[in-house]
């Protein structure tokens, strides 16, 4: 996989997903209930807008020193026997990847769950050498058991996927014959990954925050399947985006806080790890620590407006609000990254080229921004993306008559007003059904519009200043 | 010490698109303009806050007892025959030896201290084993959190691959959050130079909700958590 | 207090006269003496919001220039309030011009965010009898920050009875062009929207944006629901006479 994960036109994504039925009362249901604990726990605190300008603060501040704490950072790891690789592109990083599994002759790699290597399709790399790669993430699995199924949504990769289905996929790929109740689901998976993480030869995990005082790398999950993948086999690598890191552990704590407030209601998730690299090998630890810091496309991102999109912790706040997700799913934004942060985020990864719909498929409800723990202004960098779209990829030329129309009309008051009053009789004409020109068909085809029947409020105005003044005369 | 590659074009490139020099040192943390961390439980007492830590216990599926030092020996042997426990697997730490658990532990039918030396063996007999006990070195009240720093002895696997895990909590390591371990973890880097190479936040057992968004308690980790509480530890 | 009114688009050239019409009513009966600039014309939402910078420059400095010399500026809509807050940002590169902007900003209010934090006022003495619920519009809630004003008024309507409505927070859909170019889309979310209406049992939906209320009104009368839908400016100047 890599970021993009269809070919398919965005309107036919969008249709297939306001069709199905199962993906959207799974997405509204969990939107709610993500949503409910999220509010509960942050109004607990009392004080959440100020730990979202302190976090805000936080993230600014590395990102204007991202150089200084990532070179504190690979110095720290390294002082302690870690290996630290900076990856300009995700060949690169998958390159690298593929040499230490092929330096330690590695048949089986088990995985924690992780968007950096989605995004620079590590698992096909690693398949090449003829390496088995095994999800370790109870959703990540399912979707690797179901022919590899992309997730659809950065937080609950399977959310759009049943019991049933999953029954399914677990019987045809292992064999599964017990009944779908989750339980009894999920104690399957524990039986059959527990054999993974024993034989495995390379452990991979994301990383949630490196931290730069010490050259850690932290780990969120509920499972503890990053402590599995960790703490089990002999080769440990963990792959990183290059701007998640913050300064010291102290920064660590109000970000993690954050993270697990707002993606699942939590205090702390069940399991928080910091791993460092440790050359003492009295430990338990992995005899290798390999970490790779991926860049692929983030740092052209810098030091321009949507610099803040670098902020973003991957809590998917905003997914759970967004009201466009709700009703199409994460599938429909053909893209690793959904929601209103994967609308931002994929063109400025992948290019506009076959992302141009995503900065328009939202209504601007601002739901996004006011959800975002580290305040990104999300609706605004939409607004951005379609200036951009508008000025230097040309927007439709239609639409830009029409806009160079409007503004023309709307700065010179007397056209407005002819304008203004031609339109009235035309609405009451296309109040109906699927009528009149372009986008009031658009409109009529769903809704009516308003009927105003010469009844316009400057007439009656004018009208009722006149009768005033002439009863004043009078 | 290890390698790194390519750090100079990459971090170059950073700056170039930061649109300034290289920064390589003298960059200082600011002091923030805000902190609410430090405000959450400011002010509370031990007991306070061993209330807070009990109650959280409730929300991530942990059961709790509260003991003496004293009696600490007879609550883990109870616990232990709560949970079925013939087997079980604890942490190489002399705080084991002074509260004289190890009467206890031997006289289950298998329990073994963590060693470092044989590494395939002790995972293969923590894999089996039905309990895994540690002792926390800070426990946060507001999550319901025992920190464990690793250390020879202190093997990872025995608060991860039995079924049960227990926690054996001194009251005087409770502390009201994250933060306040955090600082000593950052402490540590000041002053030792170095943090543990393993330093794991749990609160309760493992658990999921990717099926269908419910609540899976113990997917790959233990499937029950239990805390004992030493209230004049 | 001397105010100039800022009538909308929607409400001067597509809505019939009655909310333009109570406006002023409520804002006379408060006190306020009314004035209807003749000259403008549209916040410039539509271009803004489809990315055409250049063209909202355009009607923002006519705009700005229009009202250059109210004393106060006040509109029924929480979205085209917002948008002249939005002003000064199109500026960025011209001083003069972004402060006139701020100028206009620091005095143009959403009608109801007038009335409760300009003139004090928070029962205007209007009677509407029935049980009504409130759509709180997405600009005005999360972007100029007006949330408690049109509740505490609707609250002191005397015979009207206020059921919340549940997803209160949620867009409705409209978004301006986003409800036509994705409409299907948009459909869906103004679906859901006029179901939690009706999940209300409330005769009357009532909202602070012609947007929002064009958009769930339409789509309720196309789908036949006997759900009658008004501003607020229309209840808040219901008196006895009207509805007895």
């Amino acid at each position: 996989m890599s970021i993009r994960i269809s070919n398919e036109p965005f309107d036919k994504r969008v249709e297939k997903g306001i069709n199905d039925e199962f993906m959207r009362s799974a997405v509204s249901g969990a939107q709610d209930r993500l949503e409910g604990r999220k509010s509960d726990s942050t109004a607990e605190l009392g004080t959440w807008e100020d730990w979202r300008d302190h976090a805000e603060e936080i993230r600014q501040h590395t990102l204007d020193n991202l150089d200084f704490y990532l070179q504190q950072f690979a110095e720290n790891a390294a002082a302690q026997g870690g290996h630290v690789f900076f990856a300009e592109t995700k060949e690169e990083a998958n390159e690298y990847i593929q040499s230490v599994i092929k330096k330690k002759e590695a048949k089986k790699v088990v995985k924690a769950k992780s968007m950096v290597t989605e995004e620079i399709g590590m698992n096909e790399a690693i398949r090449e050498l003829d390496c088995e790669v095994i999800e370790s993430d109870l959703g990540e699995w399912i979707l690797q058991l179901d022919d590899h199924d992309p997730p659809s949504h950065i937080v609950v990769p399977a959310l759009h996927k049943n019991k049933d289905q999953i029954r399914e996929t677990f019987h045809k790929k292992r064999g599964y014959s017990q009944s779908s109740d989750p339980q009894e689901l999920g104690r399957f998976a524990r039986e059959q990954l527990r054999k993974e993480f024993l034989s495995a030869d390379v452990g991979i995990t994301g990383c949630n925050f490196a931290v730069a005082e010490s050259g850690s790398v932290s780990l969120v999950t509920n499972e503890g399947n990053a402590r599995m993948v960790t703490a089990l086999p002999k080769t440990q690598i963990s792959v990183m985006g290059m701007e998640r890191i913050v300064p010291t552990w102290e920064e660590l704590d109000v970000l993690v806080s954050m993270l697990c407030r707002s993606a699942v209601g939590q205090k702390l998730t069940s399991y928080i790890t910091g791993l460092t690299p440790s050359e003492a090998d009295d430990e338990h630890a992995p005899e290798e620590f390999h970490i790779v810091i991926v860049d692929n496309g983030r740092s052209k991102i810098l030091g321009t407006k949507y610099q803040s999109a670098l902020q973003c912790i991957r809590c998917a706040a905003c997914i759970n609000v967004c009201p466009v997700y709700r009703h199409v799913g994460g599938h429909s934004y053909g893209s690793i990254y959904p929601g209103p942060i994967g609308a931002v985020l994929t063109p400025l990864l992948e290019g506009y080229e076959n992302n141009k719909e995503l900065p328009f498929a939202s209504s601007l409800c601002a739901a996004c921004t006011d959800a975002c723990p580290v305040k990104i202004p999300l609706h605004e960098l939409l607004l951005e993306h379609r200036r951009d779209i508008v000025e230097h990829e040309g927007g439709g030329f239609s639409e830009k008559m029409a806009m160079q129309g409007f503004a023309y009309a709307a700065s010179h008051p007397k056209l407005f007003e002819f304008g203004s009053r031609s339109a009235s009789p035309i609405v009451d004409r296309f109040s109906e059904k699927e009528s009149g020109p372009g986008p009031v068909k658009l409109w009529t085809k769903i809704r009516t519009l308003p009927s105003q029947k010469d009844d316009r409020f400057r007439d009656w105005f004018a009208e009722r200043e006149r009768r005033k003044n002439d009863g004043e005369n009078s | 010490m290890g390698k790194i590659h390519n750090k100079e074009t990459f971090l170059s490139n950073i700056a170039g698109n930061l649109g300034r020099e290289r920064r390589t040192e003298g960059v200082e943390r600011p002091v923030w303009k805000k902190q609410p961390q430090q405000e959450v439980f400011a002010g509370a007492s031990p007991v306070e806050l061993q209330e807070i830590l009990i109650k959280q216990c409730e929300t991530i599926h942990t059961s709790v007892d509260t003991t003496t030092a004293a009696d600490l020996p007879e609550t883990l042997h109870q616990v232990l025959q709560q949970f079925g426990a013939s087997s079980a697997v604890y942490w190489q730490d002399e705080r084991f030896h002074s509260f004289s658990l190890e009467p206890v532990l031997d006289s289950l039918p298998e329990s073994m201290a963590w060693s470092d030396n044989d590494r395939e063996e002790m995972t293969a007999f923590a894999e089996r084993a039905k309990v895994g006990i540690t002792f926390s070195d800070i426990t946060l009240a507001e999550s319901g959190t025992v920190v464990l720093f690793s250390a020879p002895g202190k093997g990872r696997a025995v608060s991860l691959l039995p079924e049960v895990h227990i926690a054996l909590i001194p009251r005087s390591t409770i502390v009201a959050r994250m933060t306040q371990a955090a600082e000593v973890i950052h402490q540590m880097r000041e002053e030792q130079g170095k943090v543990p190479s393993c330093v794991n936040f749990i609160s309760g057992p493992s658990n999921s909700a990717d099926i269908e968004m419910r609540l899976l308690v113990g997917v790959h980790g233990p499937v029950s958590a239990h805390y004992i509480i030493i209230e004049d530890a | 207090m001397n105010v100039s009114l800022f009538i909308t688009c929607l409400a001067d050239a597509v809505y019939p006269s009655s909310v333009g019409r109570s406006t002023v009513e409520l804002l006379e009966r408060l006190g306020c003496n009314v004035s209807f600039p003749r000259n403008q014309t549209c916040c410039g939402q539509p271009a803004f919001n489809s990315g055409y910078q250049k063209e909202t420059q355009k009607v923002a400095r006519h705009m700005i220039t229009t009202f250059e010399d109210a004393e106060w500026v006040v509109t029924p809509s929480g979205s085209c309030a917002t948008m002249v807050q939005e002003y000064k940002k199109l500026f960025s590169d011209d001083e003069k011009w972004q402060k006139k902007a701020e100028e206009l900003a620091s005095k143009t209010y959403e009608l109801t965010q007038f009335i409760v934090d300009v003139l004090g006022v928070e029962n205007v003495g209007a009677e509407f009898h029935g049980t009504v619920t409130y759509h709180s519009s997405c600009h005005m809630t999360r972007l100029l920050g007006v949330k408690e004003a049109p509740v505490r008024l609707l609250e002191n309507v005397s015979g009207l009875t206020l059921t919340e409505l549940p997803f209160k927070e949620h867009c409705c859909g409209f978004g301006g062009t986003f409800a036509v170019k994705m409409m299907p889309i948009s459909q869906q979310m103004v679906d859901e929207k006029v179901q939690h209406i009706e999940e209300t049992k409330a005769a009357c939906l009532v909202g602070s944006d012609l947007g929002c209320l064009m958009n769930i009104g339409g789509r309720i009368e196309r789908t036949g629901r006997p759900v009658e839908v008004r501003h607020i400016a229309e209840i808040l100047n219901s008196r006895k006479e009207v509805h007895t």
